[in-house]
């Protein structure tokens, strides 16, 4: 059984011969452990490609999570140079705006006047909403548009040309053996993305009408997006909500803002093409996992465990993981940051103990891998399941 | 009139209503401080307290905030004037490095609801912007927030510098954020860690008591 198989085997809660391994890996840790310069990771289809590939292939995983877009194959030559300073750099681009490139971190994007842009929440018409990518080059975006020549998106064309570059890049290395993944953001992050966190919230009680308005079109982009990268062949869609857990709002806002829309994504992206789609929430999400299920995805990823979140994984498999495959609950700051190559191996032991029976478990740490977590703990997790994930 | 009804158009969110209320309690002659505590305050701290218990959540303290705003709108100016001085003076910011912010703003929130005056730097603060503040505002608290394990360690950093600048005598350091623990603070020398932005106003009454009594 190979990797790709594995994974689809633990999604359709069939028995593999192993479960599964995957996580997904901030940014910053492609930074610091592949060899390659942050700025081409962060900016190069061709490099973050080739890091996804490093280090799925250094820490043995059977699955890549494509969670950056392609990009415009001419990002250089909108550079006008390249400051260094304090360990971290600066691309200043033809157009005045710069990107701050920390050398472990998520580069930022600011305008001419020194600020990252943000919309007022009253600027906003619905109705010319399709897609917020967060990774955009060009950081956040309203109307949309492509790249920093600020060359509008064309209505007949949804996204451009570069989209799905990174994923044909890594389905053509890598496609046959490993489960490929792509994320798209869920409406309700996008939106919160795009107006800003504090504005974003006061808005559901402000105006909830338009705030539905809103999700409605990102929705639409959504599932076109989930559908392009269906149709490119990945194995899965993650769908990214990472605002949507108590940590942010009430499981009656989760019903009203986030369920219908994310519901709509999921059975408009497998109305077209029968691809599984799962979905990635953050923090504190114990009381409303069945609300999740409800939007009909095929699984949840992160489940994170005290004092981070509040799922315990027992519970979580007691009440949803006989119909939604499970992947995470690894706490990933105080065992896979903090903690030592021992107390991994006893942790990923332990989730898998209480996950694995019955299958539909994938082993991963609860939310991203930290840029600095040791990759000796990262290496820990093949050797669990190894070790203690068999089915045999 | 009664002071309940500015609390409970407070914890409703209804920001006309609680300036209008606040100004109607003016003109009727009950004092500034007894408006704030009975009627903002008092308000704000229901907030905290459903806040805590998962009976409201952060849409619904946002707008809180921004009706206690609406109410200190006529009532500042006269609680200046009279020299009514907060609880205490609590400078706020995310560490360098980390550009988010909400977090830290709840902090601010619930802080300011608790009656501190509070000095919110925003985020990505640099240890020497920390410094100057804390020459400028000689605050009793200084709060540190950090989302991310990447920054996180920045709080590391700035202790030792407030250490190295002598600035802790008559000042203590809270620390928070989504990757912070107890044990992180403790190790940093940090006096104080919030959970959630609730405990973290709780906690820093605390340390004014605490504060008070070492004076």
């Amino acid at each position: 059984m190979n990797s790709k198989e594995r994974v689809a085997a633990a999604m359709r809660h069939e028995l593999p011969d192993r479960v599964p391994v995957m996580c997904q890996l901030a940014l910053g840790h492609y930074f610091l452990n592949c060899g390659l310069p942050e700025i081409e990771i962060w900016h190069s289809t061709e490099a973050f490609g080739e890091a996804l590939i490093t280090l799925q292939r250094r820490y043995h995983f059977d699955g890549i999570l494509v969670n950056l877009p392609g990009r415009d194959p001419q990002w250089s030559s909108y550079i006008r140079h390249v400051e260094e300073c304090n360990g971290e750099k600066k691309i200043h681009w033809t157009n005045g705006w710069t990107t701050v490139c920390p050398r472990d971190d998520n580069p930022h994007v600011y305008r001419e006047d020194g600020t990252r842009y943000s919309a007022p929440f009253e600027s906003i018409e619905p109705e010319k909403l399709f897609y917020i990518e967060p990774h955009a080059m060009n950081g956040i975006a309203y109307p949309a548009y492509w790249g920093f020549p600020d060359e509008p998106a064309r209505e007949e064309d949804l996204f451009p040309p570069w989209q799905f570059d990174t994923i044909e890049y890594i389905l053509q290395r890598t496609g046959e053996d490993v489960s490929i993944h792509s994320e798209v953001f869920s409406p309700f992050t996008q939106f919160l993305e795009l107006l800003d966190y504090t504005r974003g919230l006061m808005a559901l009680l402000d105006d909830p009408g338009k705030v539905k308005a809103c999700l409605e079109a990102l929705t639409r982009g959504t599932i076109a997006l989930g559908r392009g990268q269906a149709a490119r062949g990945v194995d899965a869609v993650l769908i990214s909500s990472a605002f949507a857990g108590a940590g942010f709002i009430s499981p009656d806002h989760y019903r009203e803002f986030v369920l219908p829309y994310e519901k709509k994504v999921i059975e408009g992206i497998r109305s077209e093409i029968d691809v599984p789609v799962y979905t990635h929430i953050c923090g504190q999400i114990g009381d409303r996992l069945e609300l999740i299920q409800a939007t009909g995805t095929l699984g949840i990823d992160t489940l994170d465990p005290p004092p981070l979140g509040n799922v315990e994984l027992a519970d979580a498999k007691e009440r949803i993981g006989r119909q939604l495959f499970i992947k995470g609950n690894l706490d990933p700051v105080n065992v896979m940051l903090n903690g030592t190559p021992q107390e991994v191996l006893e942790e990923a032991k332990r989730c898998l103990e209480v996950a694995a029976p019955g299958g539909g478990y994938i082993l991963s740490s609860a939310c991203s891998i930290a840029p600095h977590s040791p990759p000796g703990n990262v290496l820990k997790l093949h050797e669990a399941v190894k070790q203690f994930g068999t089915y045999d | 009139m009664q002071l309940e009804e500015i609390s409970r158009s407070l914890v409703r969110g209804d920001p006309g209503a609680v300036e209008k209320l606040t100004r109607q309690a003016l003109d009727e002659g009950f004092p500034p401080r007894v408006i704030l505590e009975e009627g903002l305050i008092a308000g704000m701290s229901v907030v905290g307290m459903k806040f805590r218990n998962n009976e409201m959540y952060f849409p619904e303290v946002l707008v809180s905030a921004r009706a206690m705003k609406a109410g200190m709108a006529p009532l500042e100016p006269i609680l200046k004037a009279c020299g009514i001085e907060p609880m205490g003076r609590c400078v706020l910011g995310t560490v360098k490095g980390d550009i988010h912010d909400i977090g830290k703003n709840l902090v601010g929130i619930m802080f300011k609801g608790t009656g501190f005056e509070v000095i919110d730097l925003g985020v990505n603060v640099t240890l020497d912007k920390f410094i100057a503040a804390i020459r400028t505002h000689r605050p009793d608290i200084l709060g540190m927030s950090a989302l991310l394990t990447t920054t996180m360690v920045q709080m590391k950093v700035n202790m030792e510098g407030f250490r190295s600048a002598g600035l802790l005598d008559g000042m203590k350091v809270m620390v928070g954020g989504a990757p912070v623990t107890l044990k992180f603070a403790e190790e940093i020398g940090a006096h104080a860690y919030g959970k959630d932005a609730a405990e973290a106003a709780g906690k820093a009454a605390e340390l004014m008591k605490d504060l008070k009594t070492a004076f």
